[in-house]
């Protein structure tokens, strides 16, 4: 929540330009965006589906094979 | 393909085009709106400069993350930029479950006063009990108030923001402030 306050102190909120600079940083930026976009994939024995499925195609391809 | 002078001759829309397929390119719309992105946060916060930082980071990731489904509407880049910064700021009010205080400068103050045809000067009683009234608008009637008169912006920019026109914007500011008027006269 805000609460808005009349000040009577001549208060400065406008930044000065070192202000700025100091919190302006596109490499922080870019190296965050990359963590977030390119997560590292999951190997297909911790995802749960991806394992069944790898597990039926194998059965299956075992069964067409041992029949012949 | 570009080099750092040919960049920089870019103009927004072609820069936006670019960050779609290569972020780098983004690193450009960050430098020419970083610093005005950053005054807007921070006079919304009322001076909190670590805070400011973090969210003038947030509103540009969202930025740049979501910059594939921008679409140029004939609005400038910034106001795109100014809605998700605000957006940021709100979120971050409604998470601080404590009040966060803002102060804003007495000639802010003077000029609601006479825009809402209270009058220009006021007892310190009268202005904690305007003040109240006022925080006590709903969410975006306190938004609106707060861009026009402690952001000072155009009734042009607050109508990029919400993407209405401007007719519009200034329409729904003086709603607000006549309805100022009719509560405060109820209470006197």
């Amino acid at each position: 929540m805000r609460k808005f306050s009349v000040n009577k102190e001549k208060k400065n909120t406008i930044p000065t330009d070192e202000q700025i600079r100091r919190h302006k940083n596109f490499s922080r930026l870019s190296h965050d965006y990359e963590l977030l976009t390119k997560r590292p994939k999951k190997p297909i024995y911790k995802d749960p589906k991806k394992f069944f499925y790898v597990i039926i195609a194998g059965i299956i391809l075992y069964f067409l094979f041992s029949k012949r | 393909m570009f080099n750092k002078r040919n960049i920089k001759s870019l103009s927004d829309s072609e820069l936006i085009q670019l960050s779609k397929t290569n972020q780098k390119y983004f690193g450009e719309l960050y430098e020419r709106y970083f610093d005005c992105i950053f005054r807007f946060v921070f006079r919304r916060l009322g001076g909190n400069e670590t805070i400011t930082g973090d969210l003038s980071q947030q509103t540009f990731m969202k930025a740049m993350v979501n910059i594939s489904k921008y679409e140029d509407r004939g609005m400038p880049f910034s106001s795109w930029l100014y809605r998700i910064a605000q957006n940021e700021v709100n979120l971050f009010f409604r998470e601080n479950k404590k009040d966060f205080t803002i102060e804003i400068e007495e000639r802010q103050f003077i000029c609601i006063l006479e825009e809402a045809e209270i009058g220009s000067y006021m007892s310190i009683d009268d202005q904690e009990k305007l003040m109240e009234m006022i925080n006590n608008l709903g969410q975006e009637q306190l938004d609106l108030i707060e861009l026009r008169f402690f952001q000072e912006l155009s009734f042009k920019e607050i109508a990029e923001i919400y993407s209405i026109t401007e007719a519009n914007a200034k329409m729904k500011v003086y709603r607000i402030l006549e309805k100022m008027n009719l509560n405060w006269k109820e209470k006197k």
